[in-house]
């Protein structure tokens, strides 16, 4: 088996190739648009990798944080060891956590998206538990007070009203799990980690993968801004 | 579940919390007649919002039990038990993310009505509290304070509960806006009828709003139950006269109309009429004045000394009838009109501005020093001015 933590499966895909024109450029570590305009298409795919990455790990994140918390949401006792457990996932380096999961899921995608994951839970568990917590106590009473019953509450009171707070975690949960991403070219799950791993000294390359990265971020950010705006169209309006 | 008002009934209510000693509302035994308002009131801490929540079990009874229309709160399910029980609180609690269609809905929704009738009931509602058709689909932060309580009104009594608990209901709102609130409730009450449990810590509150009062102190016990007319006229204990007020004399008055009270009658004067006579029908009078009255027998003014100094009466006396008061009038406003005018008595008319009396400083004064003020009925038995103002001659015959 092999645990080397190198990208070197892909790497020599992503190194510059003197041949293609702009070669001085190319040949100095500058900056070469001419390149990257010739090149881009060596991006699409760990551009996708990378969106897949992000997308997978954030919503399972997602999925296992709101249970958690609808969990202890009920039982409060819980609060306390799931937030303490989360934190600890989130203070794991990402190498170590790699390294440690290799044995289990091998190289690959599992690997990379277990962890990243993880590194969600405790940001989305978090606000969501927030955003529970701000709740009006006035708008839970009356609730009660008309005969909703606990379940009822949750899904058409507190959890409406949590979705602020929960669309705020989703957004730092998902940049931050975009510039993780780039890491997952170490456990073998490819992502625009590849080609700025492949050669660090190529000024091109890193500007390129990593713009991508940045857009990637903005994009899922305006996104979840977005989703936000049609879902919590009261906190748009004023008083007239 | 619906409609008809049902009475509410507390047998040796107490609510012990854990950990603390005291209990919370010690023994409380209480009958709400069906389609009453009754008002619970004390200081902070005596339990009465402990002791309205006891009934839709949004607090758990220790012991004792409370029926509505005869079954135990206990041997309902809670929350099918407060889908039948009107609730509003002093925060209001609207549902920030729903519009106010949607709030008032919550719970036609929750017992499963279809679509069309609960479309139907919110339109009813929302014209039923007075606000603008266009509200219904805006956010309740859009809305006023009083606004939004009028929809917690509304959303309390969407499915026509029997019974409404209130804890509070206007006590957020800014006083000019709490008045008009307390008094398009106790209008909508007269159509509604539903019995109704109040919890304040206002007295005039709950003396503008109780059909009974029960007054609570600390340590959750009831120390007086009685309409407010009781209660101002004779507190059980110092306590109760401590929280009602020095000032119950005047509350008293807030609760009278002009014609509950026994009225002075006028010495009157037609235009033209010997003055003679006149002054003949004041001797004796407890008035000293004569009222100018015209054919119709509405007051024109009051009669000076100057004005009876020739033969006949003058058309146009030196000083006029103000103020002039009606039967229908508050007592305390009534006397509020006579003191503002520096004057000491003021006609009287009925619904069609004729005279009916007078009322003076000094009957309000008797009326609340008597032993008569202290019965419960209103003294309205012997009341000819007042009584016969719909037989249209004139009784003062001339010369009287």
């Amino acid at each position: 088996m092999d645990f080397v933590l190198i990208a070197q499966s892909t790497a020599d895909e992503f190194t510059r190739d003197p041949g293609s024109g702009s070669s001085g450029c190319v040949a100095n570590d500058g900056i070469c648009p001419d390149w990257a305009i010739d090149n881009f298409d060596r991006y699409v795919t760990p551009a996708l990798e990378h969106i897949y990455l992000t997308v997978v790990s954030v919503g399972i994140g997602f999925a296992v944080a709101f249970l958690l918390a609808v969990l202890a949401h009920r039982q409060r006792w819980l609060i306390a060891p799931i937030t303490g457990a989360t934190g600890i996932l989130y203070t794991i380096p990402s190498f170590a956590f790699f390294f440690l999961l290799l044995p289990f899921t091998g190289r690959g995608n599992t690997t990379a998206i277990i962890a990243l994951s993880a590194y969600t839970l405790q940001i989305i568990f978090r606000n969501i538990m927030a955003g529970l917590a701000n709740v009006p106590e006035a708008a839970k009473d009356s609730g009660r007070g008309m005969g909703m019953t606990g379940r009822q509450l949750l899904w058409r009171v507190e959890l409406p009203l949590a979705t602020p707070e929960l669309i705020a975690g989703l957004r730092i949960a998902t940049v931050s799990t975009v510039a993780l991403a780039t890491l997952a070219v170490f456990a073998g799950a490819g992502g625009l980690g590849d080609p700025i791993y492949a050669d660090l000294t190529f000024k091109t390359n890193i500007i390129l993968a990593g713009g991508l990265c940045i857009l990637i971020a903005l994009a899922f950010d305006l996104l979840l801004v977005g989703i936000q705006k049609l879902a919590v169209p009261w906190r748009a309006v004023r008083p007239v | 579940m619906t409609g008809e008002a049902t009475s509410v009934t507390y047998r040796g209510v107490t609510k012990r919390y854990a950990g603390q000693t005291d209990p919370a509302v010690d023994d409380l035994s209480l009958e709400v007649e069906a389609g009453e308002i009754c008002v619970l009131v004390g200081p902070s801490g005596c339990g009465k919002t402990t002791a309205l929540r006891m009934v839709n079990r949004t607090v758990d009874l220790t012991e004792g039990d409370i029926t509505i229309g005869g079954t135990s709160v206990k041997d309902r399910p809670p929350a099918e038990l407060r889908r039948e029980i009107g609730y509003v609180i002093q925060q209001i609690g609207l549902f920030p993310h729903r519009t106010i269609a949607d709030n008032i809905a919550t719970v036609p929704h929750l017992v499963g009505w279809d679509k069309e009738r609960i479309a139907a009931r919110v339109d009813e509602l929302i014209e039923l509290i007075e606000l603008d058709g266009e509200m219904r689909d805006r956010f309740p932060s859009q809305l006023s304070g009083g606004q939004q309580q009028r929809v917690g009104v509304a959303r309390a009594l969407a499915v026509d509960p029997p019974v409404m608990l209130m804890d509070e209901p206007f006590g957020a709102i800014d006083p000019i806006n709490r008045e008009r609130l307390q008094n398009e409730f106790l209008r909508l009450q007269r159509e509604i009828r539903k019995t109704v449990l109040f919890v304040t810590h206002d007295i005039d509150e709950a003396i503008k709003m109780g059909d009974r009062i029960a007054i609570m102190r600390k340590g959750g016990k009831l120390a007086q139950f009685a309409t407010p007319a009781e209660l101002l006229m004779s507190p059980s204990d110092d306590f109760v006269e401590d929280f009602v007020g020095a000032d119950r004399a005047l509350k008293r008055l807030a609760l009278m109309r002009v014609s509950d009270i026994d009225l002075w009658e006028a010495p009157l004067a037609h235009v033209g009429q010997s003055t003679g006579e006149v002054r003949s029908k004041l001797v004796g009078a407890e008035v000293p004045h004569a009222l100018l009255v015209d054919s119709d027998r509405r007051p024109i003014g009051w009669l000076s000394e100057s004005d009876l100094a020739g033969d006949t009466v003058p058309a146009t006396p030196d000083s006029g009838p103000d103020p002039i008061l009606d039967l229908e009038d508050v007592m305390r406003d009534a006397l509020a009109d006579i003191l503002q005018s520096e004057t000491q008595y003021a006609p009287v008319v009925d619904g069609q501005r004729r005279i009916a009396g007078i009322l003076s400083v000094e009957i309000i004064q008797d009326f609340l020093g008597s032993p008569e003020a202290k019965e419960e009925e209103h003294p309205a038995a012997d009341r000819p001015l007042a009584e016969d103002h719909s037989a249209a001659p004139p009784d003062y015959p001339p010369g009287d």
